[in-house]
């Protein structure tokens, strides 16, 4: 007697079905404080502050930060996003100093931002200008700034920015990438973490679940968003 | 344009910061901080321009609070990161004036002062003595208990670089400060981190604050450590592990579950080897301090691949000082014990990294690599395989002038192993003027560096021919080497005697120096085997005489009258000095060496053997050899043995 191979090792894990499954999941007791503290978490982080302080009125839950914080960290943020670069340097420099001394590579990404609006407004003359006199030096100091100097000032030899080969650096993302940069550096400034509790919590599940998935077939979870039980395979 | 005057001239800006219209005054003070934060070239062409006395002195008579905040920010900003900065800062005379604003009624004064201060502190310029002075040290300690952690942040990381002497780290201990930063582990990341950094200053290389900090809050304290070296941040890790590495060095058994807790130590230690920044370049640093004089440790380093992950740093481009010294020092622990680390170490090919690090500008990077070479040293296969590079030989001299102590003497018992055994070293040694350094150090008023330095002089003299041992005498005279037989430290007599034992040893050339200048350096030793109590300076004279015994007839005279010397009454054997080492039952190595005389007293074939057979044997020698034929010791049995057949054998006479 025998049976295919493929049969034998499916046989071989162990099947839990559906309800087992929600059994043991109801089992499991998560106290509400600490999803409230994961919500808030995220809320802080990312910077939703009226949604945070509405979060904090309704749950009691506290926030791990000082809500003000979250107004100048977003004021920051949102003069990068418009694209307006020294407002958000003199802002961060007023929140704390030592954020662009000590941080080479954030300050020339702001640099070069503050080039790459220069250059988008058209004002040819004061962007070369300010690569030479703002931006070159840092080249001089660091191999890697002088890479990224030189493809930021390729910009301007492009009649049609939009279509060159390096024109996602006009795009918004590029402004977004800065901000985001700008952003983790006060959050780490302020003795807090950089990134929400919740993506990484995300990322656990997805590597517990291929760890089990060598033992046992279960309802897993494939639709993250919506977090539906699929059927065990069996 | 925004408001930002970046493109108004450097010259005006600066100018303006004196101007009596304060919002003139402020708004160039923002600008010109807001123009230098992050960007070298500006703070130094603004430090050129004599920005920074403007600035310092807004901050020494302004009263309005924004005014304070941004001079305060801006004379931070040019004490960033550059040295000139911070020496433009202070010769402003700054620091009284940050240290009184520390006092301001408003939060954010005192915020951007103690923040300026901490600037300023993370320099090696920065004046550490003067925090000691009147009433300072314990206004930084307030700081630490303030409602603003930032402001207790940068006061802890200021405390942090203020622990140089001990007495700097007992005067902050007196002042409570080391309460406080305990307390301050509770509080967030950064300044959990400032306040570890602090503590680690505080308790290396101090037993009695190491003391403390296990007894501080029935150990609880500790154990908060010992949590702390699973936290998430790594530089939390790294902290926590520096702080026990010191405990743990202090006093042996420390802490709960020692060894357990050390092992994982050095495995999150060894991972943090790989971490971007300050934290991977300070671990290796911690390991050195962790596994130093701990062999177990070591070895369980060597298994996690300690020694390859710290020679990868030395292939790589040059490193910062810091880091370079820690892998060094790291190194040198590692390869102290174990052959197997030295030989993974030596075939990474990295030779040449640490000899060129023997000369680097940084004192500390000198050090270590004088020690790891010291380690790797320690192996003469080594030195006969792998160290054979000449290059190596003329940095380590220079550093026998080193201007630090420390460092002379390291170097100097690095070169006593490089000089042991291996003819191409002692020759380069020799030609590069080496032999003179060496002399000179012997006269040293240091005792470890006269020791070293007889040591090395000692290795030198090891199987060397007879113009390299002539010449070192003549340099050093015999004068010189009587006075170091004598000398006031236990540990240079006993390297004296065994310098002798070697310059004497071999061919006849070498042993007439024994006899030569009315054999001073015969009696010197025949003195000190009279007079020491010191076992291990007899044995080094018993073998010189022995090597001696080993001459011609004239040298065995000579021997025979110090050993069994003739008197107008005959030979009295029981006080003679031979009979006495046979006889002595304290060391065995003692009788060895006495035997040794005796065998190369009667070896056969020699004229006059049956003579000295026969004073011996009055003297009662042979009569205590049977005995000892018997000895507990087996090498004192064979020896006996022999010289007794040596005996019998001269009984027949020659042919």
């Amino acid at each position: 007697m025998y049976r295919p191979l493929r049969k034998l090792l499916s046989s071989s894990k162990k099947v839990i079905t559906r309800e087992e499954w929600e059994k043991k999941l109801a089992d499991v007791k998560i106290r509400k404080e600490d999803m409230n503290k994961l919500v808030m978490n995220f809320l802080v982080t990312e910077g939703y502050v009226e949604a945070a302080e509405k979060f904090q009125m309704e749950s009691g839950t506290q926030p791990d930060i000082d809500l003000g914080t979250i107004t100048d960290r977003m004021a920051v943020r949102k003069a990068v996003q418009c694209g307006n670069v020294e407002d958000a340097i003199e802002k961060v420099n007023d929140l704390n100093p030592e954020i662009l001394d000590t941080n080479p590579q954030l300050f020339f990404h702001l640099q070069q931002q503050r080039l790459i609006e220069l250059i988008r407004s058209g004002n040819v003359e004061e962007a070369l200008q300010f690569a030479q006199e703002e931006l070159a030096p840092r080249g001089e100091e660091n191999h890697a700034f002088l890479e990224e100097l030189e493809r930021t000032v390729a910009l301007l030899a492009f009649e049609d920015t939009a279509s060159c080969p390096v024109g996602d650096l006009l795009d918004v993302s590029q402004r977004q990438k800065t901000a985001s940069e700008l952003n983790a550096a006060i959050l780490t400034s302020q003795s807090h973490e950089k990134d929400p509790k919740l993506p990484s919590l995300l990322k656990m599940l997805i590597w517990a679940q291929n760890q089990l998935d060598e033992k046992a077939s279960y309802p897993r979870i494939n639709d993250l968003v919506n977090a539906t039980l699929e059927d065990p395979v069996t | 344009m925004p408001a930002s005057a970046a493109w108004a001239r450097p010259e005006e800006l600066v100018e303006s910061l004196s101007s009596l219209d304060n919002t003139a005054r402020l708004k160039a003070l923002r600008d010109v901080k807001n123009q230098i934060i992050g960007n070298k070239t500006k703070k130094l062409s603004y430090i050129k321009l004599g920005a920074v006395p403007r600035v310092v002195e807004i901050l020494a008579s302004d009263t309005e609070v924004p005014l304070l905040v941004q001079s305060a920010a801006a004379v931070g900003s040019f004490a960033c990161g550059i040295e000139a900065g911070v020496r433009a800062v202070l010769d402003s005379g700054v620091l009284p004036h940050l240290l009184k604003m520390l006092s301001n009624g408003d939060q954010k004064v005192v915020e951007a002062c103690a923040r300026s201060l901490k600037m300023i502190f993370q320099s090696t310029l920065a004046p550490k003595s003067d925090m000691f002075q009147g009433h300072r040290m314990e206004l930084i300690i307030e700081l630490l208990n303030s409602e603003n952690e930032n402001v207790a942040e940068v006061a802890a990381s200021v405390l942090a670089r203020c622990c140089e002497t001990v007495d700097h780290q007992q005067a902050l201990a007196d002042a409570g400060g080391m309460q406080s930063l305990l307390r301050l582990l509770n509080a967030s990341v950064k300044t959990r981190e400032a306040a570890l950094d602090a503590l680690g200053a505080l308790t290396k290389g101090n037993k009695q604050l190491c003391a403390v900090v296990m007894c501080m809050d029935q150990g609880r304290s500790l154990a908060m450590i010992m949590k702390l070296v699973k936290d998430k941040s790594p530089r939390t890790r790294l902290l926590a592990c520096a702080c026990l590495a010191n405990i743990g060095k202090a006093s042996p058994s420390s802490f709960q579950h020692e060894w357990e807790m050390r092992t994982s130590m050095l495995r999150v230690l060894v991972k943090l080897f790989d971490e971007p920044g300050p934290v991977g370049e300070e671990a290796p640093g911690v390991v050195a301090d962790l596994v130093a004089s701990n062999e177990e440790l070591q070895k369980v380093a060597l298994d996690m691949h300690a020694v390859e992950k710290l020679g990868e740093f030395l292939r790589k481009a040059a490193l910062p000082s810091k880091q370079l010294t820690g892998v060094l020092s790291a190194l040198a622990e590692l390869c102290s014990r174990f052959q197997e680390s030295r030989r993974q170490l030596l075939d990474m090919q990295v030779q040449a990294r640490i000899i060129a690090a023997l000369e680097h500008d940084c004192a500390s990077v000198r050090a270590a690599a004088c020690s790891c070479i010291r380690s790797l040293s320690r192996s003469v296969r080594n030195l006969r395989t792998s160290l054979t590079d000449e290059r190596l030989v003329e940095p380590l001299l220079k550093l026998l002038n080193d201007s630090s102590a420390d460092i002379q003497a390291l170097a100097v018992s690095t070169v006593s192993n490089i000089v042991l055994d291996f003819a191409p070293h002692k020759a380069v040694v020799f030609r590069c003027g080496g032999v003179s350094q060496l002399i000179q150090l012997s006269q040293s008023m240091d005792p470890i560096l006269r020791v070293n330095a007889v040591w090395a002089l000692k290795n030198l003299m090891y199987m060397s021919d007879k113009s390299l041992k002539e010449t070192v005498m003549s340099e050093l005279t015999f004068s010189s080497l009587v006075d170091l037989i004598f000398d006031s430290e236990e540990k240079v007599r006993e390297q004296a005697m065994a310098l002798v034992r070697n310059l004497v040893y071999g061919d006849k050339d070498s042993i007439q120096l024994a006899i030569v200048q009315d054999a001073v350096l015969l009696h010197a030793v025949e003195k000190q085997l009279h007079v020491s109590t010191e076992s291990e300076i007899c044995i080094q004279g018993l073998y010189a005489v022995s090597n001696v015994a080993a001459g011609s007839e004239i040298h065995k005279e000579a021997v025979m009258n110090i050993l069994i010397p003739e008197t107008p009454m005959g030979v009295n054997g029981n006080t003679s000095l031979l009979m006495r080492y046979l006889q002595d039952m304290s060391n065995p190595q003692l009788r060895v060496g006495a035997l040794w005389c005796v065998i190369n007293l009667t070896f056969p074939g020699c004229p006059g053997l049956a003579g000295r057979i026969s004073r011996l044997r009055n003297a009662g020698v042979e009569a205590q050899l049977h005995t000892m034929a018997e000895d507990p010791c087996l090498d004192v049995k064979d020896r006996a043995k022999t010289a007794l057949e040596q005996f019998a054998a001269g009984e027949i006479p020659s042919r």
